[in-house]
C-alpha cells in the first residue's frame, strides 16, 4: 500500500476554528413529548474520525438528521464546513449512509447508483463508487433481492457518490457479518487516510474503540463523554473489586477510602474504585472475612454502562 | 464474498475536477425523466388511471351522446367531463405515490443529493402532468372513434390543452397528500378527495341539476373550473377569468402547503 507516499495533499491540520468540518451548537429536538436531543454541542475538525456511541434512543440518529439537514432543530444550529447542512449536501461535501430504509424498488443496483449520480453536480464515476463499495458482483441484481449486508454496501456506495469530504454513517455495519464488517472498516480506513472526515454512529463498543480517533458518548439526548477510547475508560473508575464480604452493607463499603461506588450483585459485592490498591487494604482491614476477591480493569463496556446510567439518574 | 475495495491512494483535488458543473435545473430535469420512466413502467398504474374514464365515457356516451343541450353536443360535453375525471385521477394519484417513497426511506436518500426542495417538487408536479396525458388523449380518441361530436381540429386541441393546463392544482394536491398521508392512508385519502372533487365539481352530473347550495360549492372547486374551462372551446366562448383565478388560487395555496409538508417530511415517516 503506497497510500501515504502517493498522497498529494497533506492531512488536514486538526485546527478547528472556522475550518470545522462539523459544528453543532446547542442542538435541541423534541418529537411530541419525547425530548430526543437536549443540548448537544460538538465540533469536529477536518480529517477526524469520530464515533457517536450510545444505546438505542440516545438521540444519535436525530442528531445526525439535523446535521444532514433532514430535520430542523427546535433550537441551536448545525453547520458543515461553515455552511448550513442543506447547502453542504447540495454542494456534494457530505455523503451519508442512512440507517435502514429500503432502496428504490424495481431497479438494479447499477441503475440505482447511476440514477443517484445523475442527481449530483460532480459525482464520482459510477464504476468507481461501485468498486469502492465492493458491490461489483451484485451490480446487476434487483435492489429488492439483496441481503441485509448487501443492501448496506449499496447504501455505502450511495454515500460515496457525491465524492464527499465528510462521510456520515448511521449504524453502518448493522446486518453485516463479522468478515464483512472487518473489510468495511478496512475500506473506511483508506478513505480516512485520504483525508476524509468521518462521523459514524454505533452501539458496538469495539467499533468505536477500534476505528475512531475520538469517541463521543451520547445518552438521553446529551453528550456524556468525549475523548479517545482510552480517555473514556479512564474517566470512570479504573478498576473494580468483586468479593464475597460477610457482614458488610453497601453503605459501609461505599465509605471505604478509594471506593467510588458499591453495589450488591447476588451474594457478592462490586466496588468500583478510584484507587483499587488502597481500597483493597481498607477492605481487608475492615472485613477480614472477605473472600473470593477479584480485581479487574474496567473496559469500555463498563465505562459506557456507567456513563449512560448516570445520565439516566440526571434525567429522572 | 467480495470485499470493500481500497480507495484510490490520491484523491482528486476538488479544484482540478473536471468542470462539468451541472445546474440545479438540469438536475431537476434528470429527476423528472427518471421518475417519469419509473411511473410509466408501472403499467398497472397507467391502466387504472386510463381505463375507468374511457369505459365511463363510452357508457354515458352510448346513453346520452346524441342529445344536444344549450347548443352543445352532450357527447362532447361528456367527453370533456370524463377526460377531466381521468386527468384529475392520474395527477392526484401520481403525487400520492410519494407516500410510498417516504415510507421506504427513499425520500430521505434523495435529500442527500444535489436535488433541491424546489427541484424535487417541480419534478414531481411535472411527472403528474405527464401522467395525465394518456387519460386525456385516450378519452378524446374514444370520442373520435365512437362519439357523435364533430369538432374542428382547433377545438380538439383547444379543449385538450385547456384541460391539461387546468390540472396543475391537482398535481399539487397529489403532492400534499403524498407528504401528509402514510402508505396506508394515501389510497383512501386519494380516492375520497378524487371522488368528492369529481362529483361535487359536476363531472358526473351537470352542476345545473344540483341544489343551489351545492352549486355554490361547485363553483369554488378546481374540478368544476377545469372541466368548465375545457368546454369553452366547444361553445366558442372565451375562457372565464373567474375560473383561471380559482385554479390559480388552489395551485398557489396547495403549493405553499406542499412546501411546508415537504420540510416536515424529512424526519422518518
Amino acid at each position: 500500500m503506497t497510500t501515504s507516499a502517493a498522497r498529494t495533499t497533506p492531512p488536514a491540520a486538526p485546527s478547528v476554528r472556522d475550518g470545522a468540518a462539523v459544528r453543532l451548537t446547542g442542538l435541541h429536538k423534541s418529537f411530541g413529548q419525547v425530548h430526543a436531543v437536549r443540548g448537544v454541542d460538538l465540533t469536529i475538525a477536518p480529517g477526524e474520525v469520530v464515533a457517536f456511541l450510545g444505546p438505542n434512543g440516545a438521540g444519535k440518529s436525530t442528531t445526525i438528521d439535523m446535521l444532514l439537514g433532514l430535520t430542523a432543530p427546535d433550537a441551536g444550529s448545525a453547520t458543515v464546513f461553515g455552511a448550513d447542512p442543506v447547502t453542504a449536501v447540495q454542494a456534494g461535501s457530505v455523503g451519508a449512509m442512512l440507517q435502514s430504509g429500503a432502496l428504490l424498488p424495481d431497479v438494479t443496483v447499477r441503475e440505482l447508483v447511476t440514477m443517484f449520480a445523475a442527481l449530483h453536480r460532480h459525482p464520482l464515476p459510477v464504476d468507481e463508487a461501485i468498486e469502492r463499495a465492493g458491490i461489483s458482483e451484485i451490480a446487476g441484481q434487483k435492489t429488492t433481492k439483496l441481503s441485509g449486508g448487501q443492501a448496506q454496501r449499496v447504501r455505502y456506495a450511495l454515500a460515496l457518490v457525491p465524492d464527499p469530504d465528510l462521510l456520515v454513517l448511521d449504524e453502518p455495519t448493522v446486518a453485516m457479518d463479522v468478515e464483512l464488517r472487518r473489510s468495511f472498516w478496512a475500506s473506511m480506513r483508506e478513505a480516512t487516510a485520504a483525508g476524509k472526515t468521518v462521523l459514524f454512529a454505533t452501539h458496538y463498543l469495539e467499533e468505536a474503540d477500534d476505528f475512531a480517533d475520538r469517541v463521543v458518548v451520547l445518552a438521553r439526548g446529551r453528550i456524556v463523554a468525549d475523548g479517545t477510547g482510552a480517555q473514556i475508560k479512564a474517566t470512570v473508575a479504573g478498576r473494580a473489586i468483586t468479593a464475597a464480604i460477610p457482614g458488610a452493607t453497601v453503605a459501609a463499603l461505599r465509605d471505604l477510602p478509594g471506593v467510588a461506588s458499591a453495589e450488591q450483585q447476588g451474594p457478592r459485592m462490586v466496588l468500583r474504585c478510584t484507587d483499587s490498591d488502597g481500597a483493597l487494604r481498607a477492605l481487608l482491614a475492615a472485613f477480614p472475612a472477605s473472600h473470593d476477591i477479584e480485581i479487574r480493569t474496567g473496559n469500555l463496556e463498563d465505562a459506557f454502562l456507567e456513563l449512560t446510567a448516570n445520565a439516566t439518574q440526571v434525567a429522572a | 464474498m467480495s470485499t470493500f475495495a481500497a480507495a484510490p491512494a490520491a484523491r482528486p483535488d476538488p479544484t482540478t475536477r473536471p468542470e462539468k458543473r451541472t445546474s440545479g435545473m438540469s438536475i431537476a430535469l434528470s429527476y423528472t425523466l427518471i421518475t417519469a420512466r419509473s411511473t410509466f413502467r408501472n403499467t398497472r398504474f397507467i391502466l387504472f388511471t386510463v381505463a375507468l374514464p374511457v369505459v365511463m365515457y363510452l357508457l354515458f356516451n352510448n346513453l346520452y351522446g346524441d342529445q344536444t343541450e344549450a347548443g352543445i353536443n352532450v357527447g362532447a360535453y361528456l367527453m370533456v367531463s370524463m377526460a377531466a375525471y381521468g386527468g384529475i385521477g392520474a395527477t392526484i394519484n401520481a403525487g400520492a405515490r410519494i407516500a410510498i417513497e417516504r415510507q421506504t426511506g427513499w425520500n430521505r436518500q434523495l435529500r442527500l443529493s444535489a436535488l433541491s426542495a424546489r427541484g424535487y417538487l417541480i419534478a414531481k408536479a411535472a411527472v403528474a402532468m405527464l401522467v395525465a396525458l394518456p387519460a386525456i388523449v385516450l378519452v378524446f380518441l374514444a370520442g373520435v372513434a365512437f362519439g357523435s361530436a364533430h369538432l374542428t381540429f382547433a377545438q380538439w386541441l383547444g379543449c385538450g390543452l385547456a384541460l391539461w393546463l387546468s390540472l396543475i392544482p391537482f398535481g399539487v394536491l397529489g403532492l400534499v397528500i403524498g407528504f401528509v398521508a402514510t402508505v396506508d392512508s394515501a389510497q383512501p385519502l386519494t380516492m375520497l378527495t378524487y371522488m368528492a372533487l369529481a362529483i361535487l365539481g359536476g363531472l358526473w352530473f351537470p352542476v345545473s341539476q344540483f341544489p343551489s347550495l351545492l352549486q355554490h360549492v361547485a363553483k369554488a372547486l378546481p374540478s368544476y373550473w377545469a372541466a368548465e374551462i375545457a368546454r369553452e372551446p366547444l361553445a366558442h366562448q372565451a375562457i372565464p377569468l373567474t375560473g383561471v383565478l380559482v385554479l390559480a388560487a388552489w395551485a398557489v395555496g396547495l403549493g405553499l402547503l406542499a412546501m411546508a409538508a415537504y420540510r416536515r417530511s424529512g424526519r422518518k415517516a
